[in-house]
Parts: structure tokens; C-alpha cells; sequence
């Protein structure tokens, strides 16, 4: 343990200033807001995956009683629009390509009028084979989700190779592969498959739009609110400066939250409702049918190892769902290059990356998006091979890692990849491998992995200002999404820079009219983006406030310091001045005190001649992370207990240790119902799983205590130090409980979830044929 | 349109109500409550639990009618007289705050626990927050905010240089 430092509350556990609020209930979340005269709407969805609309009958609708107004394709313009890739109608104009897909919008006096009107709408479908799954879409000869790909516009500045119902394709090719298995003594292969996963808010979406003057204000709890402005204006043929995003404390967002949801729906509901606010909520059922839930996928990894062992050549392919259309989902093949062949060595490797389209509904970012399935089939790939080897899995994997200096497959170099040994050798300290894994307790089982993750380095601006009474003011696009990365972690930044107390830090909501483009709360970014801008401009008001300050001290600007919220002399003559007083004075003579700074970083080097199609073809922000977990499987009813979890972490500098802690122990939790019982299966198109009651969330009596160390090697890229720490704890919970699980029933796991029904399964398939695990 | 009366966070209530309404969409359309959460509408998440006569009750199953002549408390009566409660303090030192959605209803169920077992075990806080789902915490934090020590704010869970 490291003793704090008292004057500064930078690496110390300080008390998020959102809280308070929260506990007394006072927070006003985006669902609870209401505007006068507000009317309610309600979609009408469509019933099938495929079908062509052959009849959309509005004129019943339009006559229930409080029926304001009602709106279909027809009323919108005939444009498409996307994150990455413009492929989605805001409404289903001739075809409708997977069940729930909007047709219609209503809005009504009342919810109950609204619901009537829906009701009353006519939609005569004439069904069509739909594409259910990867393995549809990618037969040959198979059906087209979108025979019209040819015709959709990248976003500009992008370009991306695709092929029918392959959304977008990534491939990565270094060295010769084909020498490598020529060479090979041996060959281990797997395939896994990993299902989709509800982010499961508990804040359903919901939205208000107004429409007055031709300009769109939208309010809504959202994590990219510059996001949403631009997929509105794309709908709606609109400069984006007719739009405005005004975000509000949302009940989280998970990624869930990262592209546009009910706001367009609700914005264009209120211009032809004439002007009065139109409000839009889902239910929590509907947003489990419809939200982008995190991809399912199938993984294929083949590698040759030599006569040591060591693996010469890797084959990866990973084939991601993206639903009917496409959103975030672009970037996801582009990641598997630097993923493939991370952590451990791997020689020659080719990497194929395929986002497929299908008559589902779309997929989009759930934390650690499809990075989660990619290391689950790696972490269980090194487990097989080592089983393979006969060699102990701990053992195995150290004698692979990278070493400083090492390169991702796409060729950027890590010169800091050493810390993937620290970071084991954090977890041996306080769970022995030896003790666990030879401790052969029935039914018992230990796995352990390791993954390097990356910050998201969109890119940031923050306007501060000095309040007349002392207080600063950071004005950003960016909204506290729960974490504590903007109540605390870029609080305390602002307060260490200006030597003020958190609780003096004002944080308003973010509005797109008035803070500067922000890339949002998504990928870890908010502490290092946000903060990096939040210090670079701290500075700056600071030459200000000491400058307006100097006079009132008689001293110079060098002579003076910033503590305890009032500027003083470092020669302690002659008292100081509170903050306060340096705002006001000489206010009307020299004007108020605030600075804008920006925050950007270049992508690392990588190698442009190994990959292709990928959208982020390097990991900014490196982090490196190791777990373990212990389990103890039910053989009577399938089901498994996590008895330990550890998890060390490289997390740059720790700003607030017990909201990392809080991070660590969130992810982990999320990522056990991910692995053990959250299945949101489809089937032929629809969702089987409908409800809370159905869709078994992680609950108190679920989830250890994680045992968590962080490690501290300071990312010379970046303000403090700081690498991204919220998103990556989700990452490498399947793998090393996948492998924990196989540990103890003596069968591999091919699959997420593993539900009990799964692993009951599995092990009467052992039974019947007693082979060793995997 | 009838006239519900109950005790609300210790105040007499009147408001009128249709018949059907549940208990949650009173506290929060009608009282403009809205620090009672609605999130599952099923009884499953917790997010709506509030206190009936002492009881944690799922407001959202819960019809408004049957709270007549009820003691019915909110998580926005906890901080009596402005102060926030021990509960309300400890939830915040011990981080287990996060998006705060699901807060409200981890409140009233840990109050009506502390009423009956002041001095809880971290086994009896699970079970008892078993109907609460929290997605952002993992729930250890929230355990240790009511049962054991919360560690004090400062380094925690670091390597050692």
C-alpha cells in the first residue's frame, strides 16, 4: 500500500460530488423529465424478420380520440443514415428487415391513445425467407439482407471492404502462414461461439423531442449526445446545427447508449404534432428486443506450433452478427488484428474479420464489445494447447508472452508489454497457481488469462470557467455516465490544477449548442481525453486567474500559488485573495475569467501494409490486464459458483482508487452473467427471452468480492499518466471462467453462456465419452 | 377518479387516483416523486422498492388503492430534516454510488433491513438486497457500505510500489 499524498486528491478516494444527490433521490434522470403540454408516442414495430409492406393504413389511427399525430416513411425524407455506414431507414419504406423495426410513430395526448392508435394501424406484410443466422447469411448463394449495398454511402473519410452480406471485412496477413502450418509438428484448432448480451440499464431509453422554428431541441440520458445530434440530422436532411442534443443523468449506458435510440422518433413526432414535446420511453422488455445488444459471433482459431511448442503461424477468423444494420458494429472486425496476436507470440498469422448482416436486429457496443468473444476463443485456444503439450496453462502462457518491444499484429510495437509479466506475477502473490490448480477438489476449477485492451482517443474539448464566486464551471460535451469518471475522476483533475475542492468543481449537463464536439462516455476515454483537455485549459485559466491576481497581491504571477480555493503569495506575506474576489475584480474593466483547450491524440504507428478494412487499425492507450477465477460447479444442477475472482490491472495512475475498485468489481459482475446465465437467444429472427423474469441478471448473492490489484506504470502518451480502466474488467471474464469451468468438469466449453442446461449437457457428454479437458 | 389518503414520509397525503393505478406511477406521475425508480415493472429489479407500514414493497405491483391509511415511505423521506441518514452517508464513503439508478430502491430495502438487524453480517446484506438488481457496481461496495468496515477514503486495493 502507497501512502496518499495529502495535499492533492489525485490518487485518493475522494467522494464523487453527484452523489449526495443520487442517495436523496434528487438526481433528475432523463425518464423522469417532463415539459409542459407533452404529448406520448408509440412505434408500431414490425411482426416479422423479412417481409415487403405491401399496405400501411393510417386513416383508423389518425381518428382515436387524442391522436396528434401520425407518421410513416412517407413523411420523412428518403435517406439513410448511419455512424460509419448509411444503410438504416429511420422507418421501414418498402421492406422491413427484422422484427421490430420501426414503421410507424404516433403521438397522442396520452400513452393509452397512443397505444390505441398503433393498434389501429394497418400493416399488411408479405413475409420473405429470412436470414437467421451467420451461417445463412455467409451460404453460397444465400439471400441478400441489403440488395441494394452497392448503393450505400461510408461516411466520408471511409472506405471499408465489403461483399453482399458481409457488412465490412478486415484481413491482416504477416508473414507466410502457409510455410508456418507446412512446417507445423503440430496443429491445434477450435471454434467458439459466444451469444448476444442485453446491456440491461436500468434506465430504459427514453427521449423528448420539441420541434419549434424549424430546429430540433431533443432531451435525452445518453452517452454521445454529439452522436445523436448527427444520426438526427442525417434523418432528418438537416444541417447538424439544426439540431440540438441537450444530455441528462442517465441509469446507465453500457455502450448501450452510444447510438441514436428514440430521439429521432421523438423529434420528428413533435413537428408534425406542431411543435409540442413528444415523449418516447421504452419499457425495459422493449428495450431487450430492440436495443443493440452486444454481438453474437463465431470464432475459428488454428495454430501451428513448432517441435517446442512454441506457436509458428496462427489462423483467426471471427464472424461477427450485425443484425439487419449497422452502427458502431463497423469498427468491430477491424479489432481482431490487434487482438489475435496480442499477449502471447504467434509467429506468422493471418486474420480475417467478418461483419455479417442478418434479418435480426442490430447488434451494436456492449463494454469490451467484440474483443470479449475474440478473447474467450483465445484464452480457451491456449488452454487447449497446452492440454495438447501436457504442459501446465500458467506455465504455457509465460513462456509465450510478449516481451518489451514486441509488436500487435498490425505491427504497433509495445514497448511497455513487460508489465503483462508484472501483472501475473500481481496475481501469483495472492493466488499461488500451484496451490489451486493441483488442489483437485471435485468439481472444482481454476482459470487464468490475459488480455491488452485500448483507450478510446476520440477526441476532446472542455470550456472552463471561473464563477463569481470562486467556483469553476467545466462546460463539455460529456455527461457522468455513472462511472464517476467525470464527478470524480476529471473533477479532481480541474481541482488539482486550481487548488480548489471538488465539491467547487460544477459540472452542467452537456448540451451540443454549447460545449464543442466530444466523442462521449464510451471506451474509457472520459479521465484521459476529458482530463487531458480539462488540464491543458486548467493551466490556462490559471496564467489567468494569477495574472488578474498579481495586482491585487502587488507581486508578480510567478511569485504567487493556487490553494484552498484563493490565490496567495508563496513568500506568505501579505495574506491572499479568495478566488471570488479575483473573478469579480476588475471584471467589467478586463472581462470574466474562462479558457477552452482541446484534447487529441495521434494514433500509434502501426503497419499499414498488414491490414485492411479496419476502422481503428491501432490500440491507443494500452493497458494490461491478468484474472484468475476459482469455481465450483453443481454437477446435480449445472449450475457454478464463482468462489474467487482476482483481477490485477495496469491502469497508468490510479485519480480515485475506490471508483476503480468500483469499476473493476462492475465489469467483473457483468461479465459473469455474460459467461454463467445471461442468454438473449433469437430464434428464426425473434427474441426468446422478453422479460427481466427470463433474462437472468447477476444479483447480490451472485457475485465475490474481486480481489483486485492495480499496477501503476504511467502512460508517458498522456496527462498523468492515465490509461483507460472502466471498460477492460468485462473483457477476460468468460475466458478465464470458460476455462475454470472446463478445469472442473473435465470437458471444453466451445460456447457462451454456459447455462447450466449447457453444462449439464457437457458433462454427460464426457461420461459418455471420458476424454481429457480442454 | 377516487381519493387515495395515506401517510406519505410522514406527512398526510390526498390525491386522486384512477382506480387501476399502481402505487409507482402515483408516487411518480401524480406526486411527481420520481426519486422511486421504475425500471422492470415486474416486480423483478427492485429499482420501485418503498416502504409500506415498514415493509419494502415493489411499488410497481403494488396497487395504489391497497396503500390507504398506510405509512408508506420514500427514499426522498430518508434525509429527515434535511441531514442524510447514516445509510444515505454510508452508501456514498464506501463508493458504492454509481449511476445511482438503482440506489433509491437499495435505500429502502437496506433501511427496512438495519430497523430489524442493526448490526448485519455481509451474508444477511446479500440476501436481503437479493430482489435489488444492481448493473453497475457488482454489489461488494454496496455490501460493505452496511455490513463491515468501509474502507476509508484513501488508497485501497493498490500494489505495493
Amino acid at each position: 500500500m502507497r501512502a496518499c499524498r495529502a495535499v492533492t486528491s489525485i490518487g485518493s478516494s475522494v467522494e464523487r460530488t453527484d452523489s449526495a444527490a443520487k442517495v436523496r433521490g434528487e438526481t433528475v434522470y432523463a425518464i423522469d423529465r417532463i415539459e409542459a403540454g407533452m404529448l406520448h408516442g408509440q412505434l408500431l414495430r414490425s411482426p416479422v424478420p423479412a417481409g415487403s409492406i405491401i399496405r400501411l393504413e393510417t386513416a383508423r389511427a389518425r381518428a382515436v380520440p387524442g391522436v396528434r399525430a401520425v407518421i410513416t416513411a412517407a413523411d420523412v425524407p428518403d435517406v439513410l443514415a448511419g455512424w460509419f455506414l448509411r444503410d438504416t431507414p429511420l422507418f421501414a419504406r418498402k421492406v422491413v428487415r427484422y422484427a421490430g423495426e420501426p414503421v410507424a410513430a404516433v403521438a397522442a395526448d396520452t400513452l393509452e391513445a397512443a397505444r390505441a392508435a398503433v393498434q389501429a394501424l394497418e400493416l399488411v406484410l408479405e413475409e420473405h425467407e429470412a436470414i437467421h443466422s451467420i451461417e445463412d447469411a455467409l451460404r453460397t448463394g444465400a439471400a441478400l439482407v441489403h440488395p441494394e449495398w452497392r448503393t450505400y454511402q461510408f461516411l466520408p473519410g471511409g472506405e471499408w471492404p465489403r461483399a453482399g452480406n458481409v457488412a465490412t471485412r478486415s484481413v491482416c496477413e504477416v508473414g507466410d502462414v502457409a510455410s508456418a502450418f507446412r512446417r507445423a509438428h503440430r496443429v491445434v484448432e477450435d471454434t467458439f461461439s459466444s451469444n448476444r448480451q442485453f446491456q440491461a440499464f436500468l434506465e430504459a431509453r427514453s427521449a423528448i423531442g420539441i420541434c419549434r422554428g424549424g430546429r430540433y431541441v431533443v432531451h435525452t440520458g445518453h452517452q454521445y449526445p454529439f452522436n445523436v445530434r448527427d444520426r438526427i440530422a442525417q434523418f432528418l436532411d438537416l444541417p447538424q446545427s439544426w439540431v440540438r442534443v441537450c444530455g441528462h443523468a442517465l441509469g446507465g449506458g453500457f455502450g448501450g447508449k452510444l447510438d441514436y435510440g428514440l430521439e429521432p422518433y421523438a423529434a420528428v413526432l413533435s413537428r408534425f404534432a406542431g411543435g409540442r414535446p413528444v415523449r418516447l420511453a421504452h419499457s425495459f422488455a422493449e428495450d431487450l428486443a430492440a436495443a443493440g445488444p452486444r454481438d453474437n459471433s463465431i470464432i475459428t482459431i488454428r495454430s501451428a506450433l513448432d517441435a517446442s511448442g512454441a506457436i509458428i503461424g496462427r489462423e483467426f477468423r471471427a464472424d461477427l452478427d450485425n443484425g439487419a444494420y449497422t452502427g458502431e458494429m463497423l469498427a468491430m472486425p477491424g479489432i481482431a488484428a490487434n487482438i489475435a496476436g496480442a499477449v502471447y507470440r504467434v509467429g506468422a498469422a493471418r486474420v480475417e474479420s467478418n461483419l455479417v448482416y442478418t434479418n435480426t436486429p442490430p447488434t451494436g457496443a456492449f463494454r469490451g464489445v467484440s474483443g470479449v468473444a475474440m478473447y474467450t476463443a483465445l484464452e480457451r485456444h491456449m488452454d487447449h494447447i497446452a492440454r495438447e503439450l501436457g504442459v501446465d496453462r500458467r506455465e504455457y502462457r509465460l513462456r509465450h508472452l510478449l516481451a518489451p518491444g514486441d509488436a500487435l499484429l498490425s505491427g504497433q510495437v509495445l514497448p511497455d508489454a513487460g508489465i503483462l509479466r508484472e501483472a501475473f506475477d500481481a496475481v501469483e502473490r495472492i493466488a499461488p497457481w500451484a496451490g489451486l490448480s493441483n488442489r483437485r477438489q471435485p468439481w472444482r476449477g481454476v482459470g487464468i488469462g490475459a488480455c491488452v485492451w485500448v483507450t478510446n482517443p476520440g477526441p476532446a474539448s472542455v470550456t472552463l470557467k471561473l464563477n463569481e464566486d470562486g467556483t469553476v464551471a467545466v462546460l463539455s460535451g460529456a455527461i457522468e455516465i455513472g462511472s464517476g469518471s467525470f464527478a470524480a475522476g476529471v473533477t479532481q483533475l480541474v481541482a488539482e490544477e486550481l487548488g480548489l475542492r471538488p465539491t467547487d468543481v460544477v459540472l452542467p449537463e452537456p448540451d451540443t449548442d454549447v460545449a464543442a464536439y466530444d466523442s462521449g462516455s464510451q471506451g474509457s476515454r472520459t479521465v484521459r481525453m476529458i482530463g487531458g483537455a480539462a488540464r491543458a485549459e486548467a493551466r490556462q485559466l490559471r496564467a489567468q486567474i494569477l495574472e488578474r491576481a498579481a495586482h491585487l497581491l502587488q507581486a508578480g504571477p510567478d511569485d504567487l500559488e493556487l490553494g484552498g480555493g484563493a490565490v496567495r503569495r508563496r513568500d506568505a506575506a501579505a495574506g491572499q485573495v479568495p478566488l471570488a474576489l479575483v473573478a469579480a475584480a476588475d471584471l467589467f474593466q478586463a472581462g470574466p475569467i474562462a479558457a477552452t483547450a482541446r484534447y487529441a491524440e495521434p494514433p500509434p504507428a502501426f503497419d499499414p501494409t498488414r491490414s485492411s478494412g479496419a476502422l481503428m487499425p491501432a490500440f491507443p492507450g494500452v493497458s494490461y490486464h491478468v484474472h484468475l477465477a476459482e469455481v465450483e460447479v453443481d454437477p446435480v444442477t449445472g449450475t457454478v459458483r464463482v468462489l474467487r475472482y482476482v483481477v490485477a490491472q495496469e491502469v497508468g495512475r490510479a485519480i480515485n482508487p475506490a471508483n476503480i475498485r468500483g469499476q473493476i468489481q462492475g465489469g467483473v459482475a457483468q461479465g459473469i452473467g455474460l459467461t454463467l446465465h445471461e442468454s438473449l437467444r433469437m430464434e428464426r429472427g425473434h427474441c426468446v427471452e422478453r422479460s427481466m423474469a427470463t433474462y437472468r441478471l447477476p444479483l447480490s448473492v451472485d457475485v465475490p468480492d474481486v480481489e483486485v490489484v492495480l499496477l501503476e506504470h504511467p502512460d508517458p502518451q498522456a496527462p498523468h499518466g492515465i490509461r483507460g480502466v472502466a471498460e477492460a474488467p468485462i473483457v477476460l471474464v468468460p475466458a478465464v471462467i470458460g476455462n475454470a469451468v472446463a478445469d472442473a468438469i473435465g470437458q471444453p466449453v466451445h460456447a457462451t453462456p454456459i447455462t447450466p442446461e449447457e453444462i449439464l449437457r457437457l458433462i454427460m457428454a464426457g461420461e459418455a465419452d471420458p476424454v481429457a479437458a480442454g | 377518479m377516487i381519493e387515495l389518503r395515506l401517510q406519505l414520509n410522514g406527512r398526510d397525503e390526498r390525491v386522486a387516483i384512477e382506480p387501476a393505478e399502481t402505487l409507482l406511477d402515483v408516487l411518480r406521475g401524480r406526486l411527481r416523486l420520481t426519486g422511486t425508480k421504475e425500471s422492470c415493472r415486474e416486480g423483478e429489479c427492485g429499482a420501485c422498492t418503498v416502504l409500506i407500514d415498514g415493509q419494502p414493497v415493489a411499488s410497481c405491483l403494488y396497487a395504489a388503492q391497497a396503500a390507504a391509511g398506510r405509512r408508506v415511505e420514500t427514499v426522498e423521506g430518508l434525509a429527515a430534516g434535511g441531514e442524510l441518514a447514516p445509510l444515505q452517508r454510508r452508501l456514498i464513503e464506501a463508493a458504492a454510488v454509481q449511476c445511482g439508478y438503482c440506489t433509491p430502491g437499495m435505500l429502502m430495502t437496506l433501511t427496512a433491513l438495519l430497523r430489524e438487524q442493526p448490526e448485519p453480517t455481509a451474508a444477511q446484506v446479500r440476501e436481503a438486497l437479493a430482489g435489488n438488481v444492481c448493473r453497475c457496481t457488482g454489489y461488494a461496495q454496496i455490501v460493505e457500505a452496511v455490513a463491515g468496515s468501509v474502507l476509508p477514503a484513501g488508497p485501497c486495493g493498490r500494489a505495493a510500489p
